[in-house]
């Protein structure tokens, strides 16, 4: 896989990519927050309205998921959905490296949402009546084996998670990396600069063909899948959160 | 024809050394190889196809209901998105396990 990418254009030494472009994206993320928060207006304008607009669409979605209660997870939501949005948005742009190509940082990702849904369940209605819930409405002498069979399918949320994420956007990589490598120098337009006649027609014919497809099709399907697995992210996030707070209710 | 196929994919999982064998120097046992590549371009293959199946019967369903009833039409669009979206990553999975077994370099069974 690293013989079809391109390096980044900087690197530090000794730190992984997908690390320092994870602080790329945090000093991104985090320089835009103080730009539109430095003097908040009670009527916004220009990047202020902005981020407003995104974070009621946020609200509105969680509204929806978990009910008016879950107000006060928004900044977990948030954070992660607009994390994983920049992350991803960054993989497209050519000389910088998506830190959510890295199994390492969505496993990351995953990871603070499987900790956090918990530790909001068992804040909710405390640790005895939380693991009550893993067993589900059943007889009692199904308990044990429903309890198990929970047990796995929590242990697989993050696992689905972190997977479903990083091979989203590593495949879209290699999908790129290789149309890029057939059309490339190497390839059809570089057949059709070497300037026999066979290859001026069909190689120019193709790179313009592999140029127009990846531009017109290739680069507005990765952008929509970049803001697709953001949001499927944050929708998981608040079903996991809403079905760990929810069963309060019924029982 | 079809038998031929068969026979001929038969041949060729069952053998693949054979067919290395003319290109010269495959170490022992390093059959592994070939069977990686053979697994992950099938294992695609059915996920990808099995995978549009179940996308299309959801996005047909969704789009007969969006036009029987147009004014829950966002609500509609939003459930079959994130249907959408598990049912692929079903397919991505097997994407994953295809680019362990092509890149992943700690298998080694031989």
């Amino acid at each position: 896989m690293e013989a079809i990418e391109h390096p980044p254009i900087f690197h530090l030494p000794g730190i992984p990519d997908h690390v320092t472009y994870t602080w790329l994206s945090m000093i991104i993320l985090t320089s835009v927050a103080f730009a539109a928060s430095r003097n908040v207006r009670l009527v916004p304008r220009g990047l202020q309205n902005f981020l407003e607009v995104v974070l009621e669409q946020v609200l509105g979605l969680i509204d929806d998921v978990i009910g008016h209660n879950g107000r006060r997870y928004l900044p977990l939501i948030a954070t992660l959905g607009l994390f994983i949005l920049t992350g991803n948005l960054m993989s497209l742009v050519p000389g910088l490296v998506g830190p959510t190509g890295n199994l390492n940082t969505t496993a990351a990702c995953a990871l603070i949402v499987f900790v956090s849904y918990h530790w909001i369940g068992v804040r909710k209605q405390g640790a005895l009546k939380y693991l009550k819930h893993f067993t589900g409405p059943v007889p009692w002498w199904l308990k044990p084996l429903m309890f198990v069979i929970e047990i796995i399918s929590h242990l697989a949320r993050p696992l689905s998670l972190s997977l479903r994420l990083f091979g989203n956007m590593t495949g879209g990589h290699i999908l790129l990396a290789v149309i890029f490598f057939l059309m490339g120098f190497d390839g059809l337009i570089g057949w059709a600069l070497e300037g026999s006649a066979a290859g001026v027609v069909i190689g120019g014919i193709g790179g313009l063909v592999t140029t127009v497809f990846t531009v017109g099709f290739l680069y507005p399907l990765k952008i929509l899948v970049s803001f697709l697995q953001a949001f499927i992210f944050m929708m998981l996030t608040m079903l996991y959160i809403s079905l760990a707070i929810e069963e309060a209710e019924h029982h | 024809m079809r038998r031929s196929l068969i026979l001929g994919g038969v041949w060729v999982i069952g053998f693949p050394e054979l067919a290395l064998a003319a290109e010269g120097a495959p170490t022992a046992g390093s059959w592994i190889g070939p069977f990686t590549v053979i697994a992950a371009g099938l294992g695609m293959a059915i996920a990808a196809g099995l995978c549009g199946l179940g996308q299309g019967r959801a996005v047909a369903a969704a789009v007969e209901a969006m036009a029987r009833q147009p004014g829950a039409a966002a609500r509609i669009q939003l459930a079959m998105i994130i249907g959408l979206a598990l049912i692929e990553s079903l397919a991505i999975y097997t994407l994953v396990i295809a680019l362990i077994l092509l890149f992943g370099k700690g298998i080694s069974f031989a």
